[in-house]
């Protein structure tokens, strides 16, 4: 439903992203990962409309190129950022509000919003306002206001930087959630090896923009090309 | 601020205000002074509304004010326009300049929005002195001496009996409160909050950044442009001099003491500031340190204006959080 066909970026001299390809099918959780600027961050942004690019980028066979990012939010592909952005002006309810208003094709439905507010476990915070929350739910308020776009592909990225091991695992159950109850296709940037053999059906590795493997994730996490590229060559 | 103690709050303000000719009303230098009030109240908001509410720091409130006085003295001089149709379109003017400096005020953020901005309150001087100004019919650095009175339903609003205007103003500066409040209120003030703290996620949530901070910039222009225009027919004559920087530095201090983002703070600042500013006339060339002095002290003391003086004594209830 996602493909991205031989894209780049480059940023001045540097090249990010390097003639990239791969195809993210409906109803998988799509794993992304490499080392930092290895261009994960980057490749989000030019799929959510953040950043131009070269190539070709297409959603259910329709051209990403060129659309502004709350066109592409509508079109049904939504994210979330790995330092947790909300709205502190707005409370709990109103931040889900704004993807729900502004991001899904039915317009404005508090049933909707109550839904995820009991999803994201945010039901008894939803007239706090959104700086006044600790990290977690931070996180889950930015997953829930994404969510409330109704979205096809949700692209998480570095959703467990900065969680203890239970706040991982609650982390890990939600995306599990979003993707089988509300059959929701995930993108996930992780470092967590674990997390993204557990979780993702198939899996990508990057480095420095260009693709190292691609495929089911424990074969790719025993590649030696990868191996190579998080711990360096081995000695024998 | 809740959306019902704003409400409150503008109900107050405005029905003490509408009853203070009762006491001021045969006084015509006081009623002079309370118009002026209501005049630079709705400017005051209307820049509270772009950067205070929007975050955008336009700093070309005063242009698009003396734009729209302008346009709105040459439309019904040299057109013949009615004055009260003219203030109309010279908020139509001043919208469509607004939306002119919005656009590329979209790629821009913080401070340079600033910089571009005022760069429009620098230029217009020179253009409204010079020959485009002349063509135009600014009058050039002698400005427009006669301006027609405001006429409805031919009652001639005349600055010798100000009664009248006071109200008019009174109308226009309650349905300027009115529409900004309802656009804090709808749709449109959740999108400028939300695109004011987290833009990026903001416009990945679908909130389109063009859209809306065009659709704020033609707003405030209009208002603005539309009470420069109510002020020209007042006032009767224009010049250049109203650019210079007592006027911004006014506007400023009324929206420190009402504080920023906290409509409508901006009302009550209008009505504290000018009046002081009367008060302090007798002290002459002292009153400008005088007035600078108080912003720094109130900067200070009170960064949040009066309204987050309020707001402090009063705390709402904090909702519990159990983390």
């Amino acid at each position: 439903m996602l493909k991205i066909t031989n894209v780049t970026k480059k940023f001045g001299e540097l090249t990010a992203v390097n003639n990239l390809s791969f195809e993210v099918a409906k109803g998988q959780v799509f794993g992304i990962a490499g080392p930092n600027g290895a261009g994960k961050s980057t490749l989000y942004n030019m799929i959510s409309g953040l950043y131009s690019f070269e190539g070709s980028i297409t959603f259910n066979n329709q051209s990403l190129g060129g659309l502004p990012p709350h066109k592409i939010a509508k079109l049904g592909i939504s994210r979330t950022f790995q330092i947790p952005q909300t709205f502190p002006s707005l409370n709990v309810e109103k931040s889900i509000g704004v993807g729900n208003h502004f991001g899904s094709k039915d317009g404005f439905e508090q049933k909707y919003v109550d839904k995820i507010l009991e999803f994201t476990n945010l039901a008894d915070k939803r007239k706090a306002m959104a700086g006044q929350l600790n990290l977690l739910d931070k996180k889950m308020l930015m997953i829930g206001a994404a969510l409330a776009t109704k979205p096809e592909i949700l692209m998480l990225d570095e959703p467990m930087a900065g969680s203890n091991a239970t706040e991982i695992i609650k982390l890990m159950d939600l995306i599990q959630h979003i993707n089988q109850d509300l059959k929701v296709t995930i993108i996930i940037i992780e470092h967590f090896m674990k997390v993204l053999t557990q979780l993702t059906q198939e899996l990508l590795i990057i480095e420095t923009g260009t693709k190292i493997c691609c495929g089911d994730p424990v074969t790719t996490t025993n590649d030696p090309r990868v191996i190579k590229c998080y711990l360096g060559d081995s000695r024998d | 601020m809740e959306h019902k103690p704003i409400a409150l709050l503008l109900a107050g303000i405005w029905g003490i205000v509408a009853i203070l000719p009762l006491f001021f009303g045969s006084t015509n230098f006081i009623m002079h002074i309370l118009i002026m009030c209501l005049i630079w109240s709705v400017v005051a908001s209307c820049w509270d509304l772009i950067m205070g509410f929007a975050g955008i720091f336009s700093f070309g409130q005063v242009a698009f004010f003396v734009i729209g006085a302008y346009s709105s003295a040459i439309l019904s001089a040299k057109f013949g326009i009615a004055p009260i149709f003219a203030v109309f379109c010279a908020g139509g003017i001043a919208a469509a300049l607004g939306i002119l400096v919005g656009l590329p005020c979209l790629k821009l953020k913080g401070a340079y929005i600033a910089l571009v901005t005022f760069a429009v309150h620098m230029i217009l001087e020179p253009v409204l002195k010079g020959t485009i100004g002349r063509a135009l019919g600014t009058g050039g650095s002698r400005g427009i001496l006669t301006i027609a009175p405001m006429k409805i339903f031919g009652f001639t609003f005349s600055s010798s009996n100000p009664v009248p205007y006071f109200y008019l103003m009174l109308l226009v500066a309650i349905i300027c409160s009115a529409i900004i409040f309802i656009v804090i209120k709808s749709k449109w003030g959740t999108a400028f909050l939300a695109l004011k703290d987290a833009e990026d996620f903001a416009s990945c949530l679908g909130v389109s950044s063009y859209k809306y901070k065009l659709m704020v910039f033609a707003l405030t222009s209009f208002l603005t442009g539309m009470i420069g225009g109510f002020y020209a027919h007042y006032i009767g004559m224009l010049s250049t001099r109203m650019l210079g920087i007592d006027l911004f530095v006014t506007l400023m201090i009324i929206l420190v003491i009402g504080g920023v983002g906290k409509f409508p703070g901006a009302i009550i600042g209008a009505f504290i500031t000018i009046a002081f500013n009367e008060m302090l006339s007798p002290i002459g060339p002292y009153r400008p340190i005088i007035l600078g002095a108080m912003v720094v002290m109130l900067v200070l003391i009170l960064p949040d204006g009066i309204v987050g003086l309020v707001e402090k004594l009063f705390p709402k209830k904090q909702h519990e959080l159990t983390h």
